[in-house]
């Protein structure tokens, strides 16, 4: 009996489908799930923070995209993570660990580690948008890296002063810069990190410091 | 005996039948009459007030009245499609419809370089081919315009908040996209029913009307697209700022130019299978010569337009790199790094099964033999780095395997998994392609000029120089940093586009009265060829799937990247293996159409319909062929065969 070949041609046609189908569910199944939210307590000690700063790294920050930890050896597309506190003591002169933290945070564009290329997105805006809290909370795990944390929720650095903290301006204060912007203001899109307050413990401004543009060269973004 | 027996047990069986019958019917009777509706029992009237149940009702009806009235306008943010869910429904239209308008802005491509060869040339068979390709216009262009009045409509229906919001940036485009899609269906229908009705020079200016009318429509529509996946012009909040940068996006020109180029390749490979099945179907040598040769050319689009793809992917990539590092390094190295597993098993299968075409196509030419010692090296080079391209940088394996291998990458193929084994992996894909191409360009052919030994040896300098270099370049990439490394693909990409074009142009001086050695003798084709321009085409609409996922999927939990966050049921990235499931079905779900698409084409060749006579209604009476008495005694010439 032959076979017609329109049927023939229908067979190819599903069994060339099939195949590829079949070649899909033979690599790796993950779905993934939009980041979750994570909920910071105003209580928070310091290990919560360093506990929630991991969360937030491996989750709704997105840092191990690109940055690995623990990787000794082969190609880096972006530096390793461990014992990165110990560098950051040092590696711009002038500012401690959090705000280098913070400045590479806030500002990625500002020092390029030698031997990588610039790529860190603004943290603080979307797509990725962390708060001014959830901040803090991953440089506290940071400083865990090589290091001792010290950082709470009353931590100031050059980019956000808490309400309350010392140096704040009064809430309300007409052109006070940092007018303890609000979590919620923060991580909303377009909420620039306000101009940088003069915290108690934090380095002198240079001149025409300014946060970075979330974007890139080309348009307006 | 056994009769009687058989009697006498039914005459026992009926009452009891009966009876069981009985019972039944009464078991069902009392069944419904106890769910029959019974009153209640109330309080007597006289103990309680009566209630005022229709006051109530009307009471109740006016207070949601009310209340709707009261309740202020508000934008829904999503509606949910039955069954299969609504990013499901508008990924498989949005699919379709980009498939056929791939297609349909393809094909007046191709058409009008062959109608002018024809004209240039006055060979009426170049002429004749075009008017072929042409033919499948006219309904993909409906199915087009159907599939994506339905995606529009799905779209405000399913997604309205985000459509409004992509409505309000990209307003000023909609009227341009309209305008022109009216010139579109002007164009292609003259194009199409003007064939031959027009001075030739009058139709190709139509022909190339056509294709700019249809670039443009592609290039306004991808402005709306790659806005989602890197959007400009915008404030930090979304407010527009400028049209013009919001059109001119990071990866708009990138795109532009990919899907420039793969429209040609995927419109060249259906085309091909179209060409393929009616040669499947032809019952004369003419007939099989003619599709045996608009297959080929079919095919020889599809794969030049292929060579340069990965070029303009690399762009793209570049471009999507450029405009965010997390959004490219999810693409390369996060969720959506094994799609392009499996985009490596499928290019490489069209790399294989082209590159089998080819050479089952030197089948049809005399004097083929000195050439095809070649075949087997060529084949082992592309079994080779089809495997390279196809090896993961890490393995799925159990603790056992991992502790065995000393991590997750294996210690040897691990080598393989990165970009620079890839990169060389690729760009010899191509070269060894354009080698099998170069093969074909010149059975049945001898060099005739007098530098012919001179050209030769330039030309294989140059090809074995592009291979050195490619080579040379992927291997020293495992030795520099990353910065170094990714600039590396660029001098690989460069060498091997110089090497194809240099090569090219020596090769048409060089054959230039040239010698036959041989005919080409179309229609001598294994049928075995046939099926392999379908799989061409399979594979090509199945990448263009997939493709279309990563690019599209890539934004994951974002309708506009960083702008408008994606708050649906579905805003979470499906598993690889329901994304390709999905594409399957939507490959499955177009080639049932352009089955329908090729057979309204074929309508075309046949003959009109003519109403019965009364003789054939005679034969087909009494069976085939034979008359019947009453013909079989008129004489032949008034009824008969001779009629």
């Amino acid at each position: 009996m032959t076979i017609p070949h329109p049927v023939r041609v229908g067979a190819l046609v599903l069994a060339a489908t099939m195949f590829y189908t079949y070649v899909g569910q033979m690599v790796p199944q993950k779905e993934v799930l939009p980041p979750q939210e994570t909920l910071i307590r105003a209580d928070l000690t310091t290990d919560d923070m360093v506990k929630v700063g991991q969360e937030i790294m491996n989750g709704k920050g997105l840092c191990f995209t690109c940055h690995t930890l623990g990787k000794t050896e082969g190609p880096f597309r972006f530096p390793d993570m461990s014992g990165v506190d110990v560098r950051a003591k040092t590696r711009v002169p002038g500012l401690s660990d959090v705000e280098y933290f913070a400045q590479s945070i806030y500002e990625p564009e500002k020092f390029i580690v030698p031997g990588f290329n610039p790529g860190m997105p603004v943290i603080n805006k979307p797509p990725i948008g962390l708060n001014d809290q959830e901040i803090l909370c991953v440089i506290a795990y940071l400083q865990t890296l090589g290091g001792t944390p010290t950082v709470t929720l009353q931590t100031a650095h050059h980019y956000y002063t808490p309400p309350g903290a010392p140096g704040a301006a009064p809430p309300g204060a007409p052109g006070a810069p940092g007018a303890a912007p609000a979590p919620a203001a923060a991580s909303a899109p377009g909420a620039a990190p306000s101009a940088p307050p003069a915290a108690t413990g934090t380095p002198p401004a240079a001149p025409g410091r300014t946060p970075a543009p979330a974007a890139p060269a080309k348009g307006t973004r | 005996m056994n009769g009687a027996l058989n009697r006498k047990v039914l005459f026992l069986l009926g009452p009891v039948a009966v009876l069981v019958m009985f019972a039944a019917v009464v078991w069902m009777a009392s069944q419904l009459m106890n769910r029959e509706y019974r009153e209640p029992y109330r309080v007597p009237s006289a103990a309680v007030d009566a209630t005022p149940r229709t006051q109530g009702l009307t009471a109740e009806r006016a207070d949601a009245e009310a209340k709707a009235k009261a309740t202020p306008y508000a934008e829904v943010e999503y509606r949910a499609f039955p069954i299969v869910g609504s990013r499901v429904a508008i990924w498989a239209v949005a699919e379709l419809h980009l498939l056929f308008a791939a297609f349909v802005l393809a094909v007046p491509i191709f058409a009008i370089i062959i109608e002018v060869i024809g004209y240039k040339t006055g060979d009426q068979r170049y002429d004749r081919l075009a008017y072929e390709f042409t033919k499948l216009l006219s309904t993909s262009f409906s199915l087009t315009a159907t599939f994506g009045a339905c995606l529009t409509f799905m779209l405000i229906i399913l997604y309205p908040k985000f459509t409004n919001y992509l409505m309000s940036v990209f307003s000023p485009t909609f009227l341009p996209y309209v305008l022109l899609f009216f010139f579109e269906a002007f164009f292609l229908y003259t194009y199409y029913y003007g064939w031959g009705k027009f001075h030739p020079l009058v139709h190709i200016g139509l022909g190339i009307g056509l294709n700019l009318v249809g670039t443009g429509i592609m290039m306004i529509a991808n402005a709306w697209v790659t806005f989602m996946t890197s959007p400009a012009g915008i404030s930090d909040q979304g407010a527009v700022l400028s049209v013009r940068d919001a059109i001119f996006n990071y990866t708009w020109m990138p795109i532009n130019i990919h899907r420039f180029i793969a429209n040609i390749a995927f419109g060249g490979s259906v085309a091909g299978a179209y060409a393929a099945f009616k040669f499947l179907q032809a019952e004369t040598d003419e007939e099989r010569a003619h599709y045996d040769w608009m297959g080929y050319i079919g095919n020889f689009v599809a794969i030049s337009a292929f060579l340069p793809l990965p070029f303009a992917g690399y762009y793209l990539a570049k471009e999507i790199y450029a405009f965010s590092q997390t959004l490219g390094l999810t693409m390369m190295g996060g969720a959506f790094s094994w799609l392009f597993i499996v985009q490596a098993v499928l290019i490489g299968n069209l790399f294989l099964a082209a590159n089998y075409y080819l050479w089952l196509g030197m089948g049809r030419v005399e004097g083929v033999q000195p050439l095809q010692k070649f075949i087997k090296y060529l084949l082992v080079g592309i079994t080779l780095c089809f495997a390279v391209w196809a090896t993961p940088r890490s393995i799925i394996a159990t603790v056992s395997e991992l502790r065995a291998m000393g991590g997750g990458t294996h210690p040897i193929l691990g080598y393989f998994g990165v970009m620079s084994a890839k990169n060389t992996a690729v760009n010899m894909l191509i070269l060894t392609t354009f080698m099998s191409f170069l093969l074909y360009r010149r059975t049945g052919k001898v060099a005739a000029v007098p530098w012919a030994k001179k050209g030769h040896a330039a030309q294989l300098t140059i090809f074995a120089a592009a291979a050195f270099i490619v080579i040379f370049l992927g291997v020293y990439g495992y030795f520099v940093e990353a910065t170094v490394r990714i600039a590396l693909s660029v001098p690989q990409v460069s060498s091997v586009l110089f090497a194809m074009v240099a090569i090219t142009a020596i090769d048409v001086f060089l054959f230039r009265g040239a010698k036959k050695t041989g005919e080409v003798r179309w229609g001598r084709m294994p049928v075995v060829s046939q099926y392999v321009l379908i799989f061409i085409a399979v594979t090509f609409t199945w990448l263009m799937g997939l493709m279309g996922y990563i690019r599209s999927g890539l934004r994951q939990h974002w309708h506009v990247y960083g702008v408008v966050r994606d708050t649906s049921v579905d805003a979470f990235t499906p598993t690889i293996g329901f994304a390709t499931r999905v594409v399957s079905v939507t490959v499955l779900l177009f080639f049932l159409l352009v089955g329908f698409v090729f057979w309204i084409t074929s309508l075309h060749d046949k003959p009109d319909f003519q109403p019965e006579t009364e003789e054939a209604r005679a034969r087909r009476r009494h069976g085939s062929g034979e008359l019947s008495p009453k013909f079989a005694l008129e004489a032949p010439g008034e009824h008969g065969p001779a009629s």
